[in-house]
């Protein structure tokens, strides 16, 4: 099947003729009442689907209706029911991806359009969110300004970036390349269940014993500093970046390693010169998703921060903590209605959008790798 | 790799100047071991010790590292010690030692001396121009020592002298006050030093060049994963110290101890009693327990692997079997990862958004169960896929051979070879979301201390009826507890609002510890799970 070169209109005919070609041999190949169910068991979902949509009471039928739809199908067309629920289920999972940005945006949308400002006439929806530094829901004059959460976000993030990104590598280093068998299969466990503590005992750890010492260790007034939010945070965000480091690092070739070694360097001389060069690319994926994960983390920051949303004196003063944007909507989420409800979801939505582009940033990174080490698939 | 680099090429025998750089290793690791039993205030830094204020021991310490340390590089240099130097430190090292000492001339030339900006921004550029200068430019074995013990050195001087003495206080000035005080500092200080100064010695140990990066380099990445390790003890160690006292609060053991139970129409009493366990939150109760915070985790659990598994697994199949590698499986995959990486709280959110409107418009357990299987699903779906790539692809060649469909190959053939890894990722995925709170907090969360009568019975809650939805299930409607939610609340609520629990403290620690084991509980199955399973595979 040649598709034409110079025209891209050609190609997509080309391969809408294809993929119409191939249905109609499918719906030849299939006998027919299997065809029917399928049918009847797909456009059941769409419609119990449609219906828990809308908040219909009759939601119940189609699904029932699908359920009787696929029973029959499994156990007269089993082949065919496998694929067609399989391919549901793939589809499924993408559509979760898409509501999610489809209802917290609906839900952002007031905000947005709450904080519009007009420059030089053309109106910038959500743009007044991010140059007022004053968040104040309830007192006049009403503001939703995101920017002290934001800094807090940052700062609680470069503090965790920076206590996980240089142990995390190191200890990944450590696991793929110096450790001997014994050892590693000591710490590699111990890296998953530290992994596994809920983030809430974290915060629990923290908010009994880390506070008050720092609160007094350092003459603070109050208690909740971004400094300590900010290491507990890394230390949770540390076993992402060993596991992604460690299987980057995995990756390099071992012959790589082996040319290097036969050379006389030593161990330390492979890894500096040979294998983090080689899987750099992969370590700072491994670097990006702890990133994405320290400024997702919740429970921690809404139980060791202050809860009351501003800006600290200096900008600098990681020795006070205010609020970040997780914390921000933890802690409000119970009282807040109307525009003040659309704005935690505005956090919600840059909290979204940032992991989410740091997710797809360290894949596109990771996929390079692979095909610059030329590995298996 | 380690045994490949382990040849004779390096004279075997002691000598005297490795054993001293190894006695030099050993006390500035004695030196870190006193600098974090100070650090945790285990030793106060007033107290003499052995008739010497600590203060004074620690300076005389560092004095001393230092000097041998600045011993040994110019040892080497000068030729007494026998070592194979590289011409420089490398650039690591030495732009790290122009950093350090660029903050060591600000703080001395703004704090001490008192100069202005213009006056300290000068200082810091000399004398961190200067630590560059010193590591970068002679050979190896004095640039990597001399920055280091003269830091060192001149640390231990600042305590000798009492520049930084026990009374000493650091107030940065700031609107929102902070200070550094000297039980705070002179720890991190030495911690510091002590680290340098080992990193030195270690070198110095290994002759420098080659081996001694080698060495160095290992004795910080050591320290490195035993420290991680340290904290996961300590955070798990003293959860359970603080959390055991109220965990075992009135446990009897023995016949008859326990509460009656009724089972298939017989009534008997349980040979245990556990009142943590098996109570709720009441007035009149002995003991205050977390039982509805417990059956709602379970529920919570139970109902998120039931929604997620099948649409994982299935999704799995499809991107792995089914559908031909290119877009759509990119899309799958990028979909799935991003998932994954997605905040929990934005899962709570969504939960809002979603689920609560259209689940009797509040927050109930379902819409709870259906938010955790969201945040379950990428996990299922990446780890099924891993464990369907890894099935060798002879197999499915095998069975196809057969004349069998594909169906019947993925059904017989794959699933069966991959479930271990299914089951291990489900089981881990599964101790994640038992421990969240975030999306739970915001899709159902119920009363702060639930009573033991309003303990979930999800079973025993249906009901039939002939107009649509037909199945109806109150107890899934109903807001509850579980036991990451209940930790949360009883640390925001304080102990005014809850105050029908006695002994809060007590009560905190111990949710939090039964917490811990319920999550380390699934993540112990699931590495055992693994490792039972690998080791099955080596010795077949």
């Amino acid at each position: 099947m040649n598709v034409l070169p110079n025209s891209d209109g050609a190609g997509l005919r080309a391969a809408a003729r294809r993929g119409l070609r191939r249905g109609r041999d499918f719906v030849d190949e299939t006998p027919p009442d299997a065809l029917v169910t399928v049918t009847v068991a797909a456009v059941s979902l769409l419609a119990a689907f449609a219906g828990f949509l809308a908040v219909s009471s009759l939601t119940a039928v189609p699904f029932a209706v699908f359920l009787v739809a696929t029973g029959y199908g499994w156990l007269r067309h089993q082949e065919l029911t496998a694929r067609v629920l399989t391919l549901t289920t793939t589809v499924s999972t993408i559509l979760v991806l898409g509501l999610i940005l489809v209802f917290i945006f609906a839900e952002a949308w007031p905000t947005v359009q709450y904080a519009t400002v007009n420059v030089f006439g053309i109106p910038i929806p959500g743009l007044r969110l991010f140059i007022e530094t004053r968040w104040s829901p309830v007192t006049p004059p009403i503001q939703y300004s995101l920017v002290p959460m934001i800094h807090g976000t940052v700062l609680v993030t470069i503090i965790a970036t920076a206590v996980a990104a240089p142990l995390g590598v190191a200890a990944a280093l450590f696991l793929s390349e110096i450790a001997p068998q014994t050892v590693r299969e000591v710490v590699k466990p111990g890296v998953e269940i530290l992994a596994g503590i809920p983030s809430i005992v974290y915060g629990f750890i923290g908010f009994t014993i880390l506070s008050p010492w720092a609160a007094d260790q350092f003459d603070i007034v109050g208690q909740g500093t971004y400094l300590f939010v900010g290491i507990v945070v890394g230390l949770m965000a540390l076993p992402t970046v060993v596991s992604v480091a460690e299987d980057a690092l995995n990756s390099v070739p071992e012959s790589m390693k082996s040319g290097s070694l036969a050379l006389g360097t030593t161990d330390w001389q492979t890894m500096t010169s040979i294998t983090l060069p080689a899987a750099f690319s992969g370590v700072s994926a491994a670097v990006l998703l702890g990133v994405g994960r320290a400024i997702g983390e919740t429970m921690a920051a809404t139980v060791m921060l202050r809860g009351s949303p501003g800006l600290t004196k200096p900008l600098y003063n990681i020795f006070y903590g205010n609020d970040t944007l997780t914390s921000l909507i933890a802690a409000n989420y119970g009282d807040a209605d109307g525009l003040q409800l659309s704005a935690l979801f505005v956090a919600g939505v840059i909290l979204f959008v940032t992991v989410l582009f740091l997710s797809i940033g360290s894949q596109y990174i990771e996929a390079r790798m692979r095909q610059k080490l030329g590995g298996a698939d | 790799m380690a045994g490949a680099t382990e040849s004779t090429l390096v004279s075997e025998d002691t000598t005297e100047t490795e054993a001293v750089a190894a006695g030099a290793v050993g006390l500035a690791a004695v030196l870190f071991a006193l600098s974090l039993a100070a650090m945790f205030e285990l030793v106060t830094i007033t107290d003499p010790v052995a008739g010497v204020p600590m203060v004074a021991l620690l300076g005389g310490l560092l004095v001393l590292l230092g000097l041998a340390v600045i011993g040994f590089g110019v040892g080497s240099r000068l030729g007494y010690v026998a070592t194979n130097p590289r011409p420089t430190a490398g650039l690591v090292a030495s732009a790290a030692f122009a950093l350090i000492w660029f903050v060591v001339g600000g703080l001395v030339a703004s704090q001490t001396l008192g100069l202005g900006t213009a006056g300290w921004v000068v200082a810091s550029l000399v004398t961190g121009g200067v630590g560059f200068a010193v590591s970068a430019l002679p050979r190896e074995d004095i640039g990597s020592t001399l920055p280091a013990g003269a830091l060192a050195a001149f640390a231990g001087l600042v305590f000798l002298t009492g520049v930084i003495g026990p009374s000493w206080v650091w107030d940065l000035g700031w609107e929102q006050q902070a200070s550094f005080n000297a039980e705070f500092t002179i720890p991190v200080l030495t911690g510091f030093c002590s680290l340098l100064v080992g990193w030195a010695a270690a070198k110095a140990y290994g002759g420098f060049g080659a081996r001694g990066r080698h060495i160095g380099a290992y004795v910080l990445v050591y320290l490195n994963a035993l420290s991680i390790i340290a904290v996961l003890f300590l955070l798990v160690a003293f959860t359970v110290l603080k959390g055991l006292p109220g965990l075992f609060n009135g446990f009897a053991f023995g016949a008859g101890a326990g509460p009656e139970v009724t089972l298939v129409g017989v009534t008997f009493s349980l040979p245990l009693s556990w009142p943590f366990v098996m109570n709720g939150v009441a007035l009149l109760n002995d003991v205050n327990g977390v039982l509805p915070a417990i059956a709602g985790t379970i529920w919570l659990v139970i109902g998120a692997v039931l929604f997620a598994v099948p649409l994982g697994v299935g999704a799995a199949v499809f991107i792995t079997e089914y559908a031909d590698r290119g877009r759509f499986t990119q899309v799958v995959e990028i979909a799935t990862n991003g998932l994954w990486s997605t905040p929990s709280i934005v899962f709570g959110l969504f939960g809002l958004a979603f689920l609560v409107p259209r689940l009797g418009n509040q927050k109930s357990l379902l819409a709870g169960m259906l938010t955790l299987g969201f945040m379950l699903l990428p996990l299922v779906v990446i780890t099924s896929r891993e464990s369907m790539l890894a099935v060798p692809d002879e197999y499915r060649d095998a069975s196809a051979a057969l004349g069998v469909t594909k169906w019947q190959t993925i059904r017989s053939i794959v699933l069966p070879a991959a479930l271990p890894g299914i089951i291990t990722g489900i089981i881990l995925g599964v101790g994640r979301i038992a421990g969240e709170t975030a999306p739970i907090l915001l899709t159902m969360s119920g009363s702060v201390a639930p009573p033991g009568s309003q303990t979930v019975d999800v079973l025993g809650g249906f009901q039939f009826q002939s107009a649509p939805p037909f199945v109806t299930n109150p107890e899934l409607m109903q807001a509850t507890s579980a036991l990451p939610y209940q930790l949360y609340s009883l640390i925001t609520a304080g102990v005014g609002q809850s105050s029908n629990i006695g002994a809060i403290d007590e009560f905190r620690w111990a949710t939090a510890l039964i917490l811990l084991v319920v999550v380390l509980g699934f993540y112990a199955v699931g590495i055992a799970t693994r490792y039972y399973f690998r080791s099955k595979l080596q010795h077949e």
